[in-house]
């Protein structure tokens, strides 16, 4: 029948869901309505700010993209999930202290495609970083200090300082 | 956008003038067409479904003739939506009609249409090139329609 | 505001291609979505059944070998074909297509098979397998068919599908030797869609260095990924020089069929038809060349 719940069984931040939803219902929307994880945002709604950013299975990919069924059997992180309890993970450290915050909106997203990269390469040069950082949209243009706060973040990560 | 254009067709122009007026022409010609029904002298009630790939939507628009100077030229202009709710186009155009030396008349129109909503978000790109193969359908359609009437 | 439809997700193509036989014209496939969502959010889709064949693991590969060439399932994510070492080293035209789609989430979670069918003339995929003469292989429950990747496309997001088919493998023969392959597209941004984009394939007979063969499909140049048959046939048995990819340019800014957009005229973006050929196919030459 059209609209009939299905199941979803996934985990978000490692907390194991089972719920049912709405097909029709977007990934981005799940987290915040539903899971009232809202640090995840929505900004444009068609795939171009980035805003929505998260991490399935190590990958981050646009939350306003994606059905919330299809995360079904897969494993979900959102900005909330990226601190370890009080303490901050290097990148939110670095974006902090080097103040690569303009009004923040677009910073939960920028942290998970950063989040997403350092995991898979430690050591980015700066044009892998700029490739991944620019599919996250700033109406601040703080487009510089964000790039140079990911190579803090790095450099941290490595157990630098 | 702009839609601009002329297309050519060998009859009498005042046969072309009453021809192109016809709601039943219009009817047949205008690609996607459902209704297209004359309220009075100057109203045409219409319906025109357009589709691209799995998209579709269906515009529900009066037309409004507000210039006429038979048989040579034409003004109208027409507001509607889609009944999905997609999208509202505003749209005017002018008609000339003249006669070419060779016993032809030459039909040429300019149609500036505006389309606001859901559906001009989707994709200028698209639509766009849906209004060019529309156009050259119709233009066809009249032509061969105009053949097997004369 | 999507609207409300009935959601599969069926884990094998067997149980896909029973749906699809069951709903028919009913039914949309979604794989990974980054194309079709858009347009679902607009509300400019009402759909009955949603099939999403994303958990389909086994259409999700890479394999590669000399003689039957490479073999993609159409499953397998943008992203995953632009790191994949084997098609860095065999077609490396196809991972700096890749590099140039989108932004790295949508790679991350878009399908190769799903980009092909979405059907739009702007996608950058189809143009690069037309000049790399790919094949597509198509499952329905009564068998399989296979056809040219630019026999695919019909008109602006429509394609060559029954109803009761789905994409399930590109086969990219392996080129032969002295054949170059590029792709280049005009961007205002990186990973922006193209404005108009070219790829051109070239090869080259090893002895005197005339152009054996040579392939040039255009992108968002008309309402399907064009073949620009007489843009090649200026370089066909020649040897190629700076004027002969001019004129090709020429010749296939002709046979593109332009409209104006946002980002410019008609006219503008024919130039343009001109400059990307020329570019795409020069790049090709050289490495026809270097081979």
């Amino acid at each position: 029948m059209k609209g009939e719940l299905k199941e979803l069984k996934f985990t978000v931040n490692g907390e194991a869901y089972e719920l049912k939803v709405k097909p029709k219902t977007l990934l981005v929307d799940l987290l915040r309505k539903e899971l009232k994880l809202t640090g995840t945002k929505q900004g444009c709604l068609t795939s171009a700010c980035g805003a929505c950013t998260v991490i399935i299975d190590g990958k981050a990919v646009k939350s306003c993209s994606i059905l919330a069924l299809q995360a079904n059997g897969h494993e979900v992180t959102t900005i909330e999930g990226v601190a370890d309890g009080d303490k901050l993970h290097p990148i939110q450290e670095a974006f902090i202290e080097h103040g690569a915050v303009e009004c923040g909106f677009c910073t939960p997203g920028r942290v998970m495609s950063a989040k997403a990269l350092l995991d898979e390469n430690p050591t980015p040069t700066r044009e892998e970083i700029r490739e991944v950082m620019q599919s996250n949209l700033c109406a601040d243009e703080g487009y510089v200090k964000y790039i140079e706060a990911v190579e803090i973040a790095a450099k941290k990560m490595q157990g630098g300082s | 956008m702009l839609l601009e254009g002329k297309f050519t067709l060998k009859a009498p122009i005042q046969r072309v003038w009453e021809f192109l007026l016809d709601p039943n022409t219009l009817l047949s010609c205008i690609p996607g067409a459902e209704k297209i029904e004359r309220l009075d002298e100057k109203t045409y009630d219409c319906v025109v479904k357009q589709k691209v790939g799995p998209i579709s939507v269906k515009f529900k628009f009066k037309s409004i003739l507000t210039k006429v100077d038979a048989p040579n030229h034409l003004e109208f202009e027409g507001e509607g939506e889609d009944i999905g709710k997609a999208g509202h186009f505003v749209q005017k155009s002018v008609v000339d009609l003249k006669e070419t030396p060779d016993g032809e008349v030459e039909i040429s129109y300019k149609s500036d249409v505006s389309i606001v909503g859901k559906l001009a978000m989707f994709g200028d790109r698209i639509m766009r090139a849906k209004a060019k193969k529309v156009q050259q359908e119709l233009t066809q359609a009249f032509s061969q329609k105009l053949r097997s009437l004369v | 505001m999507i609207k409300d439809f009935e959601y599969f997700a069926p884990k094998t193509v067997e149980e896909a291609l029973s749906l699809l036989s069951q709903y028919k014209e009913e039914a949309k496939i979604i794989a990974g979505g980054q194309s079709l969502l858009v347009v679902m959010r607009q509300g400019l889709l009402a759909l009955e059944y949603l099939l999403d064949v994303k958990g389909i693991s086994a259409l999700d590969y890479i394999n590669y070998d000399d003689g039957d060439g490479l073999r993609i399932g159409a499953l397998t994510t943008h992203r995953a074909i632009e790191k994949s070492l084997i098609i860095q080293r065999h077609f490396k035209v196809l991972s700096e297509m890749e590099r140039n789609l989108a932004t790295v989430q949508t790679r991350n979670w878009g399908t190769i098979g799903g980009n092909l069918c979405h059907g739009d003339p702007a996608g950058d995929p189809a143009p690069v397998f037309i000049a790399l003469k790919a094949k597509l292989k198509l499952a329905s429950l009564g068998g399989e068919r296979i056809i040219d990747v630019e026999e695919f496309s019909k008109d602006y997001l429509e394609v060559a599908l029954e109803p009761d088919e789905m994409l399930v493998e590109i086969q990219v023969p392996t080129p032969p030797p002295h054949t170059g392959t590029a792709y280049e597209k005009l961007m205002v941004m990186k990973g922006d869609m193209g404005i108009v984009g070219a790829a051109v394939s070239i090869t080259l007979s090893p002895g005197d260095g005339v152009c054996q063969d040579a392939r040039i499909a255009l992108s968002n140049a008309a309402s399907v990924p064009l073949r620009a048959g007489e843009a090649e046939r200026q370089l066909i048995g020649k040897v190629i020089n700076d004027d002969l990819l001019a004129k090709a340019g020429e010749v296939a800014s002709v046979e593109a069929d332009l409209t104006a957009d946002v980002h410019g005229s008609a006219e503008y973006r024919r130039e343009m038809v001109k400059v990307f050929v020329r570019r795409a196919a020069r790049r090709a030459l050289e490495e026809a060349r270097a081979e």
